[in-house]
């Protein structure tokens, strides 16, 4: 079996390229914040997302000066703050001017799912009547040919690479995601590289016990990382609580450029790597984000302690 | 059941959109205010309504609000849990009989926005103020069999026309959604901190339904940018029960949706910590479980 197993720096370096495409697997709860930390530390520039909905990880990306164009149905950090480095990018073009191509969530969801599917677009019927489909050109409304009235069709997504975040996985990339995974495994069906992160890597023999938790096959990734506390400061179910505290402090330095610049410099450029992050937050705090999760939210042990 | 004494106008919303959710219901919980309403009514008079969070969450009970509509919570207890394109291929599909939304603009024939105020000189490229974009509400506004609306009444966000339709409400009038090919029926309610309006069955409009407890029709009227129209018999919301309140403070003890108590403001982590910690413990004594 190939074992895919790189560090986070070279797994960015041999995807993630200047001017490509990627797709962002999560949605708050379970974006992959360690890799997105990794490539704006590694200064990427004129990216296109491609997402449903994201939130910490793309107002990060944004505020770092990464990315150019976004196909996405939201943008925003959602109940507890707004999108201010994605207002200030679009509406003042600091750092730089974003090109905004947008769908409703479920629109983005069906040009995954066709791209997932090897189809070329995707025929769905939400949209219609709205002004999404006015400013998007590339949404099409025709009249379904078998009499159903008005569709939009929507064209496949095929992301250079997506980044996805899973609880465990083999050494191939076998990954297994567990509580309410949003558009990962399409999105990564979809992409042309997967960069898998992961809080566990497992045997194979593992992951061959519980077949049904495989969302996605090791055959759609390219390069597996084990990332202890890969999604810090968002939530992963069974694995970590959210910390909002932690949140608050960003949405709070992103109140001015200059703020989150220096937030960037302490938090992504000031540290070498993930783990020097990880001891950075605190090994105290980590374990308390761990043990409030697992007092609550653990994934059900499914086999007995005999191994049966 | 008792009315409770002592609640907040946000609470006030929550138990009014609550009340909306029927014991049979299937019910599409959009992000931010939305959350609150959905946990207290399957938590009072609601037990066997199915919540849906398009993160991919089916029929929660969840222990508090859920921070975003991927987090653990949306599967706590949950019926199913999966993608969003299957919740919301089930939406599609027409099996949701209620959607909750909430929205930055509405309009006349309930259309919402939550996508760019263009601003005098702005466009839709260069927008005054962009916003977050639809998420799910479209999908939701343009499937669900109902829809309710919940946003708070402020000057300049209740007009005419939208600027830019993000969800569709009834679009230009009566038969509109029709020609669009939408087969959700269109919103049937919004309920704002100050009142709950309706859409009048023929013309599509919506009007004036019911008063919170002090408000006046006078004081509606300068907040609604066109000539709204008013019950023949106009109603007073029915106040939160001691047992609403209880259970939404329960649900959201930093405040988080409910807003800014003291009691729940994070001074430290520590702080967080504890507070989260014991929420726990008086949220599973408060529920029974």
């Amino acid at each position: 079996m190939q074992d895919k197993r790189m560090t986070l720096k070279e797994s960015v370096s041999a995807f993630v390229t200047d001017g490509c495409s990627f797709a962002l697997g999560g949605l708050s709860a379970r974006e992959p914040m360690a890799i997105c930390y990794e490539i704006i530390r590694q200064r990427k520039r004129n990216l296109t997302l491609i997402t449903d909905s994201s939130c910490d990880a793309a107002e990060l990306l944004i505020a770092a000066g990464c990315i150019s164009r976004i196909e996405c149905a939201y943008i925003w950090i959602g109940v507890i703050g707004s999108g201010v480095n994605y207002r200030r990018a679009v509406e003042k073009g600091l750092p730089n001017f974003i090109e905004v191509e947008e769908y409703s969530n479920f629109g983005m969801a069906a040009r995954f799912l066709a791209g997932s599917m090897g189809l070329p677009f995707m025929p769905i019927k939400t949209m219609l009547g709205t002004d999404i489909v006015r400013v998007n050109p590339r949404i099409k409304v025709i009249q379904d040919p078998y009499g159903s009235g008005p569709v939009a069709l929507v064209p496949a997504a095929n992301p250079d690479v997506a980044l996805i975040h899973a609880q465990r996985a083999d050494k191939a990339g076998n990954a297994q995601l567990w509580g309410c995974y949003v558009n990962d495994d399409i999105m990564a069906r979809s992409a042309k590289h997967v960069i898998l992160t992961c809080e566990e890597i497992v045997s194979t023999s593992e992951i061959r016990r519980h077949p049904n938790m495989t969302v996605i096959p090791g055959y759609c990734v390219s390069a597996v990382v084990e990332v202890p506390f890969g999604c810090h400061p968002v939530s992963f179910h069974g694995y970590y609580w959210m910390d909002i505290p932690f949140r608050r402090e960003i949405i709070a330095a992103s109140a001015t450029m200059e703020g989150i610049k220096a937030w960037l410099e302490e938090w992504v450029f000031g540290v070498e790597d993930h783990a020097a992050y990880l001891k950075k937050v605190g090994r105290e705090r980590l374990l308390a984000l761990k043990t409030l999760e697992v007092e609550n939210y653990q994934i059900p042990k499914i086999i007995d302690e005999e191994g049966v | 059941m008792h009315y409770a004494q002592d609640y907040t106008v946000t609470e006030l919303m929550g138990a009014t959109v609550a009340r909306q959710i029927r014991n049979d219901d299937l019910v599409f919980i959009g992000i931010g205010l939305p959350l609150i309403a959905g946990v207290c009514a399957v938590s009072t008079h609601a037990p066997e309504a199915i919540l849906i969070y398009e993160g991919g969450g089916v029929g929660a009970r969840s222990l508090r609000i859920p921070w975003t509509i991927a987090d653990s919570p949306t599967a706590e207890r949950a019926l199913a849990a999966g993608p969003l394109w299957r919740v919301m291929s089930d939406l599609q599909r027409g099996f949701v009989t209620l959607g909750i939304i909430g929205g930055a603009e509405v309009d006349r024939f309930g259309n919402v926005n939550t996508t760019v105020i263009p601003g005098e000189n702005g466009s839709y490229t260069r927008p005054k103020i962009r916003l977050p974009g639809s998420g799910g509400a479209n999908d939701i506004a343009s499937c669900a069999e109902r829809i309710v609306i919940m946003m708070r009444l402020e000057k300049g966000k209740f007009v005419e026309r939208v600027k830019f339709i993000t969800s569709p409400g009834y679009l230009t009038g009566p038969g509109a959604r029709e020609m669009a090919g939408l087969r959700g029926k269109g919103p049937v309610m919004v309920v704002t901190n100050k009142c709950v309006f309706k859409f009048d069955e023929n013309t599509k409009e919506m009007y004036l339904a019911a008063l919170f407890p002090g408000v006046t029709v006078e004081e509606i009227r300068e907040y609604v940018d066109w000539d709204l129209k008013v019950a023949p018999q106009l109603e007073e919301v029915e106040p939160p029960t001691e047992e609403q309140v209880k259970v939404m403070r329960t649900f959201d003890p930093l405040g988080i949706v409910l807003g800014g108590s003291k009691k729940g403001k994070i001074e430290t982590f520590d702080d967080y910590y504890q507070k989260m910690r014991q929420s726990y413990t008086v949220a599973r004594q408060n529920l029974q479980l």
